[in-house]
């Protein structure tokens, strides 16, 4: 059956961001200067091409943006001015959009309002959560785990976890449809899925496919320190909470004193990084920043600020201080969580290693495809 | 014939000929040849050194013929004329061998043979020229008026031309109306001028011309004389009247058809599928919003390269192999246009290649930044257009998906046509004009003379001569202004003498020669000394020869190579080398 396009796709998708689509001539230039691109086939140009077309079927099933790290040779190399690579960025927005069935990332993305708006609301029942059922305020001394008991705030992250696990895997399960779906022909054996299992958890702890990409490796390594950072501080705060938050104060090289001023470091120089670079619009990569963009460092950038800030207001024995900092704290990192990963950029954390995972269950499916005769001669 | 004098000059042209013809020996055996008066060798005969040696040899030792011995005639035969006159000499008194393409260059590895070769042809050539007369040029006096046919924008613009010069115009066309498939265009690319408005404003000139004559609603039924004095009817559609003219020139600028596709060729025929120049005249009339039979329009597919670049096949066995040029640029154009009503229709391109070359380029780039999306079909898997359920669907390879099928929902299909040669048998007939291949008409040289036909006096502009733009067309008809325009100014044209003659006293007029003729009106029948005899119009014979042979009395002859000629360089040639 014939796939009918949509015409005017191109539009649609431009709402995400992007560069100038219709500018694109199709010569390949970028798809020549991606170093990406050589095993999966021609992107940019392709991904630019199915929006031009209006292909949304073959775009939904498309692991290409998600195989792009944004090294933005491909946008200078263009002799259009057409902006590939950030085209690829619109891309991965719109596939967030899509692959979630709720409906809200497709809002989040194109209305800045509402994303906001929904930021604010969850902030907002955050800190109504603590004005409703916070513990006794004790001002003689620092007792948070009095104000905000371990075990409840512990009970809070796993169902987070537990509605954001949900979500992300709902998604991702979409996706695996219409990417495996869209290579016709092939059928995957389930086992080929478990065999592949592990390029899932390599590729979301080491992000080793972007180090195919040409150039100097300090981008690569700044998000690794952000990865690790990051990760350091989802293991403290949802495994070792009960050690994490205690109100005696242990000493310096303590581990979960040493691990939290890791992450809360890596993650602070970073996501400074990663802002300054943005305000200053030097590289070509920072050129053009979406509000999501914004929303996604000032979060992760103000959840480790007030993170510390609660730690330091603990030392130095500052009770009221220590309480609201952490109300604050609360109040910033749930919309964080709860709006930008099963909905917004933070979304990338999952589907790009899933896109790495289905890549390598493909690849591994063909070989077996291709050996299949030669093994039945 | 006796006491004739002929210098024998042979060229080794650098190494070219005398790497391979042992040049020494082919002079020491001409030397000998009766009539030879002097035989010489030159590093290069058309040097100015070479020549200027030449013409002291030609007047020291009185010579009244020349052989040279070179390359083709087609290299140098005019140079060595040249110096013939300056010499003293009747240019035609002059004769070429061409020994480089015909022996060094043919028998490279058979030197020996090549030099025999060469013997015997300067051989010929000197029997050649030891039976030569002097000749002279046939001078007409030319008319200085000029008829153009076809008053589109590349005749009008070439009658004004012409008059700028003070040649007197007839313009003549066909249709009631001037301007031809321009005013239908409206806004028309680079430079979004109505084409109503160009017609009109070469009208106005040309009314304001009074060496202009206009005849609309006219034909061209005769045609009769040469180069520089052609006698000319043109009669009136309805045949009422018929005028008589005589021109020194004419310009034949009568345009195209648009390719008109064949029922059910990509749809045709069906609502919603038009041509490009249909789509056109949907287009001034559009406000706000494109609407097609009273809906409106949100998509439209351009499928290019319709009526061009044909391949053959059972159905189409005289297929249209050529690009019509302006295509690409004209659907390019006009999605501009169409995205100027209406900035949010979908337009898709489906070509093949797009040739907006030149300038236009900036055209191609803009339609894309104004929404329009390119995609290339195979070329060996066109599109199809489809009606399921009533709405048009039009299926199409994509190139760039791996040849992967799409199918593109379309208000709208608009086949970008190409151009046609026009149905013009009576005029072609009348004026005898060659057409080529592709059924336009056909120039002498593409490159070097562009504009020129195998016709004297006849100048082919325009898209009559193949597809062009329309800037191109009036470049092409301004050219065969200048061409035409030369001609006549000068007042006079020469002729080759070199032409068919007939001894009228062995002539009884069978008819032979005239049959064989391929140059309309050269022979005619005459009565002379009291018989019907064969006249050959000097300024219609192109001297092909052709009715020689045929002539059962052997009494014509060809100026030049007369059949005394061909006989003793025959002999010549075959008499053995001792």
């Amino acid at each position: 059956m014939t796939y009918r396009v949509e015409p005017g796709l191109h539009r649609d998708v431009a709402k995400f961001g992007g560069g100038d689509v219709t500018t694109c001539m199709n010569c390949g230039t970028c798809t020549a200067t991606c170093p990406q691109s050589a095993e999966t086939g021609g992107f940019p140009r392709r991904i630019i091409h199915l929006l031009q077309v209006g292909h949304r079927e073959k775009l939904a099933g498309s692991l290409e943006p998600w195989l792009c790290y944004y090294c933005g040779d491909c946008s200078e190399s263009c002799p259009r001015d057409a902006n590939p690579g950030e085209t690829m960025m619109a891309a991965r927005r719109y596939l967030t959009g899509m692959y979630d069935w709720t409906g809200l990332g497709k809002r989040f993305y194109v209305s800045t309002w509402w994303e906001i708006g929904a930021i604010a609301a969850v902030g907002l029942f955050t800190v109504g959560l603590f004005a409703l059922f916070h513990g006794p305020v004790v001002t003689g001394r620092v007792e948070l785990n009095t104000f905000a008991p371990v075990k409840w705030v512990e009970i809070g992250d796993w169902i987070m976890g537990g509605v954001l696990a949900f979500l992300l895997l709902s998604n991702g399960w979409r996706m695996s449809r219409w990417v495996m779906g869209a290579g016709k022909g092939v059928d995957v054996p389930f086992s080929l899925y478990l065999r592949k299992l592990p390029a899932f958890f390599a590729h979301f702890a080491t992000q080793k496919r972007w180090r195919e990409c040409e150039g100097p490796k300090t981008r690569w390594l700044k998000h690794f320190l952000l990865v690790t950072g990051y990760l350091t501080m989802m293991m403290l705060v949802i495994v070792g909470l009960r050690w994490f938050q205690t109100d005696e104060i242990v000493p310096f090289y303590h581990p979960t004193r040493l691990l939290g001023y890791y992450a809360a470091a890596a993650l602070l120089y970073v996501t400074g990084d990663f802002l300054l670079g943005r305000l200053r619009r030097k590289d070509g990569i920072h050129k053009h920043s979406e509000p999501t963009d914004w929303v996604f460092l000032v979060l992760l950038g103000l959840a480790a600020l007030t993170g510390i800030l609660v730690h330091a207001f603990r030392l130095l024995g500052l009770p009221l201080a220590t309480y609201s900092t952490y109300v604050a704290h609360m109040a910033i990192v749930v919309p964080m969580l709860v709006v930008e990963v099963p909905f917004g950029k933070w979304g990338h954390m999952f589907y790009r290693p899933f896109a790495a995972y289905l890549a390598a269950v493909k690849q591994g499916a063909a070989e077996a495809a291709s050996l299949g005769p030669s093994r039945a001669a | 014939m006796i006491g004739k004098r002929i210098g024998a000059f042979l060229c080794h042209c650098g190494g070219n000929i005398s790497d391979y013809v042992d040049e020494e020996k082919v002079r020491a055996a001409v030397e000998k040849e009766s009539g030879v008066a002097v035989a010489k060798t030159f590093l290069f005969a058309c040097s100015e050194a070479s020549q200027e040696e030449m013409i002291r040899t030609i007047r020291e030792e009185k010579l009244d013929g020349i052989v040279i011995a070179s390359c083709s005639p087609k290299l140098h035969l005019d140079t060595f004329r040249a110096m013939a006159r300056r010499s003293g000499i009747n240019r035609y008194m002059y004769t070429q061998v061409n020994v480089r393409e015909q022996c060094s260059w043919a028998h490279r590895h058979e030197r020996e043979e090549a030099t025999e070769k060469a013997i015997r042809l300067v051989r010929a050539g000197v029997a050649h020229s030891r039976l030569g007369v002097p000749l002279t040029d046939l001078r007409i006096e030319t008319t200085p008026a000029a008829l153009v046919v076809g008053a589109g924008v590349a005749g009008m613009r070439a009658a004004l031309a012409l008059s700028d010069m003070g040649i007197a115009v007839y313009l003549v066309e066909q249709a009631a109306r001037v301007g031809g498939r321009v005013p239908a265009w409206g806004k028309m690319f680079p430079n979004d001028r109505e084409g109503a408005e160009i017609v009109d404003t070469l009208l106005q000139a040309i009314r304001r011309r009074e060496n202009i004559t206009l005849f609309t609603g006219a034909e061209v039924v005769e045609k009769r004389g040469s180069v520089g004095d052609f006698s000319v009817k043109v009669r009136a559609a309805d045949g009422t009247e018929e005028i008589a003219l005589r021109v020194g020139a004419i310009v034949v600028a009568t345009g195209f058809d648009p390719y008109l596709p064949a029922a059910g060729e990509f749809g045709y025929g069906a609502p919603g599928v038009v041509t490009l120049p249909e789509f056109r005249e949907l287009l001034p009339a559009a406000e706000g919003k494109l609407r097609y039979r009273d809906r409106e329009v949100r998509n439209i597919v351009y499928i290019y390269c319709v009526g061009s670049r044909q391949a053959a096949a059972k159905e189409n066995p005289r297929p249209n192999l050529y690009c019509s040029r302006y295509c690409c640029t004209a659907a390019v154009h006009t999605a501009l246009l169409a995205a100027g009503v209406d900035a949010g229709v979908n337009q898709y391109h489906l070509y093949r290649d797009m040739r907006t070359y030149g300038k236009n380029e900036i055209l191609f780039e803009e339609a894309g930044r104004k929404g329009s999306v390119f995609l290339r079909y195979p070329d060996d898997a066109p599109p199809v257009v489809e009606r399921p359920g009533g709405e048009l669907l039009v299926r199409v390879r994509d190139v760039l998906l791996g040849g992967e099928e799409i199918g593109i929902p379309a208000d709208l299909v608009v086949l970008v046509t190409g151009m046609a040669p026009r149905e013009n048998a009576n005029l072609v007939n009348v004026l005898k004009l060659p057409v080529g291949a592709g059924g336009f008409f056909n120039e002498i040289h593409p490159k070097l003379r562009p504009v020129e036909t195998m016709i004297d006096g006849v100048f082919i502009s325009g898209a009559a001569q193949g597809p062009k733009t329309l800037a191109e067309s009036v470049a092409s008809s301004l050219a065969a202004v200048s061409k035409g325009a030369a001609l006549l100014l000068k007042g006079y044209v020469d002729l080759s003498p070199l032409v068919a003659k007939v001894d009228t006293e062995a002539c009884a007029w069978c008819g032979e020669c005239g049959n064989a003729c391929p140059y309309d009106g050269a022979v005619e029948r005459v009565r002379q000394g009291g018989k019907e005899v064969a006249y050959v119009h000097p300024a219609l014979c192109k001297g092909c020869g052709g009715c020689v042979p045929v002539c059962p009395a052997e009494a014509v002859g060809l100026e030049g190579y007369t059949n005394d000629q061909v006989k003793a360089m025959i002999d010549a040639l075959v008499r053995e080398i001792v």
